[in-house]
């Protein structure tokens, strides 16, 4: 690694660097995030970030953008020196602006009114007129469409970003990061949000963008840093990188390898359905059918804000089912709550690890336990020798680390917490998992293990059921990929080792196949 | 870019200085657990040894015994509201619960003792399943749930009896809930019998755990497949049923029942559970350590009699006392 890092080391440019990380280290409890992360930042650049779940991109930029605090190394500004990013507020009165996934508008504020958010002195009265006046012109050459008038929450995502964009630049924003910006846009709003970014760099804005998508990387970058598993692989000029040469990076061998075993059509589609969903319609899907046998590895693709979570909702339980029929081993079931769903035989692995799945300051045999009460308890009591015993067995058998499972939750990685959540549920005896993004957020190492974990679910006969925006990983697990696009199935497609993400995309994306 | 400047370095200050903070506190955050039992304990021994030493009456027995005996009333109604605490919830009704409660049962003593404290019991439970219901189905937030209840249930007692007290207490009655059992009084009895059976459940039993998940992560325990709904109401209802019994020993104590008995209870019985470990945040809470918060709170208002302290300013003290450790309850959470 060290060698890969000395070789790639760029002549110097002659263009100062505007922003200059070094040695940056994050650790949240025992996981290591950030390992000494080195990044320069250059006027006028468009600088790709690039890693896989897990690899600390996120981290960084919540570093730059003051909602992290680094561990140890330093940030310096051009014209400050030495500086400390403490919060949001820091951040934009520096000149440094995040555009992410989670946007930080307040949606029943109108535009104006966000643009200037925090801007506002709290102990005078707030100029509206003054704030309208300079949003309309901000917006008048990023995003004439946009009414400053209008309230945040009626606008779409990709106006919302916009809105965003502009926030940073009232505030005289130097250095715009864009996290995942186009995974919920259509091909023209991405087109359109390409051409502001364009502006932007002419404008002489740093621009950092971290994205999946290699095409869309290549179009607009100008500078590329990958890192994997916390530390910078390879840092400078894109041009100097083919797509497969940077896919190779990001990924180490360990995918490539994981590619190479995947199954082709390794599943005989011929055996009893376990799951059956006809017309299955909520207030976020519509009319979802699909067919699928036990020992099937189901893969769901799509834009994000597709649906593609929401069918995992709706079959928990999670969000109302107003039409349409689920049948499990071939009777009908109604799952109107999460409880009903548990009693149908049907698990769900959330994306939202943290806010869904785990009680953080409950110890591992406890979460294990969450949903296993009717099997570790006599008149009210908890079996403790018996849950004991059971747990410590999975936790060997899953290679869960610490393996004493007095361990709080909020002590493990992210992978380990995930395993844990996966040992409930097979303790319920489910017969149906639904994971939603099952290795967000976890290290490139455990990864590999949740991918036994779930081949193993499946060959043991159970019903799988993947959402990922990680493409690779859907071709890799699956052997059938429903594409989501607004709510509905388009097609399903059988992955015969034909299918690639370009395919996928352009499903995804509404586009024609040719 | 000038004003942005001076901007950026005004904030720098600020921020170098929250810092060393945030440093402390995360140092703290690394053993809160053993930090939380430690201070709960050494909290109330240092309370002791100071009011020991300022006064030569506090430390004798019979005084100690006085403290317990002042103390066990607030303790009861502290462990009903350390189960609430623990999911996340909070009970403001208490107060008014133990007067309702209390009218309701002085009133029904003349039919006998058996349908006094039934009557009483039933009231208490009643004022906590009415609470319980309309947070856990209605959805509606606790804090104002409970204090409107504390207004409504107030109101109810005045009106029970038209503002009037109700004097005379039966003396089997008093024995039961006043009175002495080999030598101890039997309210310290109650109240060490309640925390142990409460501390029980959350340790050893389903409920117990499941009371420590929905206030550690609601989400998680719902989709885990817990009943929600029926744990809160389980412990609105408890902590009802708990204000009712320290009503009793309220009555028995001063041999009448007054419609304003129990005012203000709500802060002592919060207090005593945040003193004693229970986190505001949920998830977090013992019932032992309730009972130590109780008379933490009990040895503070006696020590400050006895040395002269006017009452008016035990309110000042208590209340500052609480915020206090509320305060640091936020100092040593885990920040994430």
């Amino acid at each position: 690694m060290d060698h890969d890092r000395a070789q790639a080391t760029d002549a110097p440019t002659q263009i100062a660097p505007v922003m200059t990380l070094t040695g940056i280290e994050k650790s949240y409890g025992p996981v290591h995030v950030l390992k000494g992360v080195d990044l320069t930042l250059r006027r006028g650049e468009v600088h790709a970030l690039l890693g896989e779940n897990g690899a600390g991109k996120s981290t960084l930029m919540k570093i730059i953008f003051g909602i992290e605090q680094p561990d140890a190394g330093a940030i310096e500004l051009d014209f400050l020196g030495r500086i400390k990013i403490d919060s949001p507020r820091a951040a934009l009165a520096l000149g440094i602006g995040l555009v992410s996934q989670e946007l930080s508008l307040v949606p029943q504020l109108d535009v104006a009114q966000n643009i200037f958010l925090g801007k506002t002195d709290a102990t005078r009265f707030v100029p509206r007129k003054h704030y309208r006046l300079e949003a309309a012109k901000i917006l008048a050459e990023l995003a004439p469409h946009i009414r400053v008038d209008s309230r945040v929450e009626a606008l779409g995502m990709a106006d919302r970003q916009l809105v965003e964009i502009s926030r940073t630049l009232a505030r005289g924003g130097r250095i715009i990061a864009f996290d995942e910006p186009t995974s919920s846009l259509t091909p023209a709003e991405r087109d359109n949000l390409f051409r502001v970014i364009a502006r932007l760099k002419e404008a002489g804005k740093v621009i950092v963008y971290i994205s999946h998508r290699m095409k869309e990387i290549r179009e607009i970058c100008d500078s590329v840093t990958v890192l994997r598993d916390g530390c910078v692989i390879v840092s400078g000029n894109i041009g100097r990188y083919s797509e497969d040469e940077l896919n190779n990076l990001i990924a180490g061998r360990q995918l490539s390898e994981e590619i190479a075993a995947r199954p082709i059509s390794a599943v005989q589609l011929d055996g009893p359905v376990s799951l059956e969903v006809k017309g299955l319609t909520s207030e976020r899907i519509r009319d979802v059918d699909f067919r699928l046998q036990q020992g099937e590895i189901f893969g769901f693709a799509g834009l994000v804000g597709s649906g593609r979570s929401a069918i995992m909702r709706a079959l928990f339980g999670m969000d109302a089912i107003t039409g349409g029929e689920i049948h499990v081993d071939g009777k009908p079931v109604a799952i109107d709550k999460p409880v009903a769903a548990i009693r149908a035989g049907i698990a769900l692995i959330p994306e939202d690890r943290r806010g869904h799945a785990i009680v953080p300051m409950m110890d591992i045999e406890q979460n294990f336990g969450l949903a296993n009460y009717h099997h570790f308890t006599r008149g009210g009591f908890i079996l403790g020798r018996k849950r004991k015993a059971e747990i410590r067995r999975m936790a060997a058998d899953m290679h869960i680390r610490p393996d004493n499972i007095a361990t709080q939750l909020r002590n493990l990685s992210g992978g380990n917490q995930q395993k844990v959540v996966i040992a409930r549920w097979l303790a319920t005896g489910a017969r149906i998992f639904l994971f939603d993004e099952p290795t967000r957020g976890i290290d490139v190492g455990a990864k590999s293990e949740i991918y036994a974990l779930l081949r193993n679910l499946a060959a043991a006969g159970a019903t799988v059921l993947v959402v990922s925006s990680e493409l690779p990983e859907l071709l890799m697990l699956c052997n059938r990929i429903g594409v989501v696009v607004a709510g509905q199935m388009v097609r399903t497609l059988s992955n015969d080792g034909r299918l690639n993400e370009e395919v996928l995309m352009k499903y995804a994306a509404l586009e024609n196949v040719s | 870019m000038s004003s942005a400047q001076k901007d950026s370095q005004a904030m720098e200050q600020q921020i170098t200085a929250k810092a060393g903070q945030d440093l402390a506190a995360k140092g703290l955050a690394g053993r809160g657990d053993a930090i939380r039992k430690a201070s709960v304990l050494s909290g109330c021994i240092a309370l002791f040894v100071i009011f020991s030493l300022l006064t030569s009456s506090f430390y004798q027995p019979s005084n100690l015994l006085d403290i317990m005996l002042q103390s066990s009333i607030n303790a009861v109604i502290a462990v009903g509201m350390t189960l609430v605490i623990m999911t996340r919830g909070i009970d403001l009704s208490v107060g008014s619960t133990v007067g309702l409660s209390s009218m309701v049962a002085a009133d029904m003593l003349s039919h006998g003792l058996l349908a006094g404290v039934a009557a009483g019991l039933a009231t208490g439970l009643l004022c906590g399943l009415i609470n319980g219901l309309l947070i856990a189905k209605l959805r509606l937030p606790d804090f104002i749930v409970t204090l409107g209840t504390l207004s409504v249930f107030r109101g109810a007692a005045l009106i029970y009896t038209d503002g009037q007290p109700i004097y005379g207490m039966p003396p089997a009655f008093r024995d039961i809930f006043a009175g002495h059992l080999a030598g101890i009084p039997t309210p310290v009895l109650f109240a060490l019998a309640i925390a142990g059976l409460a501390f029980v459940v959350i340790r050893f039993t389903a409920l117990g755990e499941q009371i420590i998940a929905i206030g550690g992560n609601e989400e998680a325990a719902r989709l885990s497949g817990i009943n929600i709904d029926r744990i809160k109401i389980t412990v609105y209802t408890l902590s009802g049923f708990l204000s009712s019994i320290a009503g009793f020993v309220l009555i028995a104590r001063i041999g009448a029942a007054e419609p304003i008995g129990g005012n203000g209870f709500e802060l002592q019985a919060i207090g005593s559970a945040v003193i004693g470990g229970a986190s505001l945040f949920g998830g977090i809470g013992n019932p032992l350590g309730s009972l130590v918060g109780a008379l933490t709170l009990g040895a503070l208002q006696n020590g400050l009699t006895l040395m002269n302290v006017p009452s008016f300013w035990q309110y000042v003290a208590s209340g500052m006392v609480v915020i206090l450790a509320v305060y640091a309850d936020q100092a040593t959470r885990q920040r994430r």
